[in-house]
């Protein structure tokens, strides 16, 4: 067999990847890279290895590449490989570098060129699962810029929503692309980051953001003020944002009521210390750790300060004056629990679950009022209807 | 993972009707009352008129206290111990009957003669106005009806999936619930059960007055709930007269005999129906001597001669 015999490998993209097509040709960038030794089996010498992951917009993929240059592989640089041999991990395509393997520096415009269009759309719902390579079409419903500190530098996060029909999704957008709340956008090139349990959509300078014709994207409106949902619904799902459930507090959790926080860190202190900072002087703070229940399941909403002196129509410097009075704060939660179990109340907010079961970070809680005579209406049709 | 316990909306007539039990095994696993109506209970959700609490037992101070919560559909008993000293605080705050939610833990209490009495362990009561009982009795209605649908459906059609019935937005608990019911209570009488609901809804809708304050438990509880609506009191007949005379001979042969004075209701309508007396007929008869001021039942399931 001459050399001219054997046909070039094909060059595909990374998505394309599969078991049963190797050697291939393909173009990425490196996004990471560790530098190993691996003794070899037959004389125990040390053999250099670069495992990393690359990727060209449309997958990220793992690579071992034996026998690398010493020096001159940065991260975030560009390169193709020709004859890249493919080698299942843990059910998934691989790449592997070998000496039969040409690695060469390439430039921006070798990368595949990929147009929002053909990239597959996902909906917010199934946002988790592989971190790039897709397309989101969805509206936003709020977006507010944030200060942050990354190492030493102030930059601004735009945080927000995404909604489309499917759900919702935080985004946090690193560079300023003019979000607008009510815009309908499809954006490509984002990837997917999980934060505390739920998958959020991370927008950099690499992604591309269009507006595009609203279609049947759902109002802003529409997804801050959805109807409540059952919560043992939510227990299948595991959470979200945005999310209003009503229900009746059977429940107030300890600690509630007036409780001592750390300066530093916010999280409580219990007998002047503080489980990080040690030593330090608590700040007062009014808190209530409801358990609402609706009947089909039950959810501890956590609300703060303003939520509490609200629902308890204590004041936090009333609730010091009691404390001051009476120094045991077993008594105010007591009290807070008088007035707040067995109301009824409807909570919107973002919803997460631990291993205790479902938790909501309230953003609004409003008393429900029942309107009786509909509600008789509607029981003596059910008790008249077909079944009945 | 140990979940929080959700609170079933339930009505007294579901908790009297309700005799089965599913206990787990093992150390602190939650046990279930299973009702004949689509619900896997263990903790739950009850309206209504709630009687002045009595003592119970006879330890001075007492640490064990019942009180009766009416809804438009029947009555249970509900009890707080000084376990629970803050359920056990609001059980005893009120000296007249008084419109309540409370929550609690349902608790079959199983007699000597076998027959299963359900109460409700308080955990929390509060006092509420009387469109807030109506409001949570709205929507223990709906609950109810949404169960029966489900459990209707899950005759009618075996078949259909779990996962396609969650699609619907059917809780998980309701379905585990459902099947629990079918399972237990292969025969319950669901028509006459839905159809008991509607004094609820005439609660609901503010034309039927509070719960009255002083009902009758009960004795004993069967799985056929369809008890026919009360009769209108009609003037005592001679057999009416003899019934009751044979109730207040036996009242008085058993609170002789007894510990403490009272005479056992369960006991007393064992001997009622050796005597040929339905329990149905038991049942009327009883709520007429109570009425008529003959004897009372200052402790639920314990009578005496007024």
């Amino acid at each position: 067999m001459t050399a001219a015999e054997i046909p070039a490998p094909p060059e595909v993209r990374l998505r394309d990847l599969s078991l049963e097509v190797s050697p291939v040709e393909v173009v990425g960038r490196l996004v990471t890279l560790e530098r190993r030794e691996v003794p070899r089996r037959t004389d125990g010498v040390a053999r250099p290895l670069l495992v990393g992951l690359l990727t060209d917009g449309t997958a990220t993929v793992r690579f071992s590449w034996w026998d690398p240059p010493r020096d001159g592989i940065e991260r975030g640089e560009i390169v193709r490989a020709v004859g890249a041999e493919i080698r299942e991990f843990r059910g998934r395509a691989e790449l592997v570098f070998t000496w039969k393997t040409r690695v060469e520096p390439a430039g921006e415009a070798e990368l595949p060129r990929v147009t929002p269009e053909e990239l597959p759309r996902r909906l917010l719902r199934d946002l988790g699962g592989p971190a790039e390579g897709f397309r989101i079409e969805a509206r936003v419903v709020r977006i507010v810029p944030k200060s942050v500190t990354v190492g030493e530098d102030q930059r601004v996060v735009y945080e927000g929503l995404l909604a489309d029909r499917s759900g919702t999704a935080v985004v946090s957008a690193w560079s300023d692309f003019g979000l607008n709340a009510g815009e309908a956008l499809r954006i490509s090139g984002a990837y997917v980051r999980t934060f505390r349990g739920r998958p959020q959509l991370v927008l950099d300078e690499r992604a591309t953001v269009q507006r595009i014709e609203a279609g049947d994207l759902p109002l802003p409106a529409e997804v801050l003020r959805s109807p409540p949902r059952p919560i043992g619904d939510l227990e299948d799902g595991g959470g979200g944002e945005a999310i209003a459930v009503e229900g009746t507090v059977v429940h107030v959790l300890p600690p509630s009521g007036l409780v001592f926080r750390c300066p530093r860190c916010r999280r409580l202190v219990a007998g002047g210390l503080c489980r990080i900072h040690g030593e330090v002087e608590g700040v007062a703070d009014l808190r209530a750790r409801l358990v609402l229940d609706d009947g089909t399941g039950s959810v501890v909403v956590g609300a703060d300060r303003g939520l509490t002196e609200k629902l308890w129509n204590v004041t936090l410097d009333e609730a010091r004056r009691r404390l001051q009075d009476r120094p045991d704060p077993s008594v105010l939660e007591e009290a807070l629990l008088e007035a707040v179990v067995g109301r009824r109340l409807l909570v919107r907010g973002s919803v997460s679950r631990d291993d205790f079961g479902l938790n909501l970070a309230p953003e609004t809680i409003e008393p429900v009022e029942i309107d009786l005579d509909t509600a008789a209406g509607e029981l003596a049709a059910r008790l008249r209807g077909p079944g009945g | 993972m140990t979940v929080r316990e959700t609170a079933w909306r339930v009505s007294a007539r579901e908790l009297q009707g309700s005799v089965e039990e599913e206990r787990g095994e093992g150390e602190k696993v939650a046990s279930y009352v299973v009702s004949p109506y689509g619900a896997r209970m263990n903790r739950v959700l009850v309206a209504g008129a709630l009687s002045p609490a009595e003592p119970v037992g006879r330890d001075d101070p007492p640490t064990f206290w019942r009180a009766r919560l009416t809804d438009p559909t029947g009555t249970v008993p509900v009890t707080a111990g000084s376990f629970q000293p803050r359920a056990m605080a609001q059980l005893r705050a009120g000296p007249e009957s008084r419109p309540a939610v409370v929550i609690g833990k349902a608790h079959l209490f199983h007699g000597r003669d076998g027959a299963a009495q359900l109460s409700v362990r308080a955990e929390a009561v509060r006092a509420v106005a009387e469109t807030e009982e109506r409001a949570a009795l709205a929507e223990i209605g709906r609950q109810t009806l949404d169960r029966l649908d489900l459990l209707d459906r899950l005759e009618r059609g075996p078949a259909a999936s779990d996962e396609s019935l969650r699609a619907e937005g059917i809780p998980p608990l309701w379905l585990r619930g459902a099947r629990a019911s079918l399972r237990r209570y292969p025969e319950s009488d669901r028509a006459a059960f839905r159809a008991s609901l509607a004094s609820l809804v005439r609660r609901v809708a503010g034309d039927l007055g509070p719960a009255p304050v002083r009902p009758s438990i009960p004795p004993t509880v069967t799985v056929t709930p369809a008890a026919p609506p009360r009769p209108a009191p009609a003037a005592p007949t001679g057999a009416d007269r003899s019934e009751e005379s044979v109730f207040l001979e036996l009242v008085d042969e058993l609170s002789e005999g007894s510990v403490d004075g009272y005479a056992d209701l369960r006991e007393l309508l064992q001997r009622i129906a050796v005597r040929g007396i339905a329990s149905g007929r038991a049942e009327a008869v009883l709520n007429r001597l109570e009425e008529g001021g003959a004897i009372e039942e200052p402790i639920v399931g314990k009578l005496r001669r007024s």
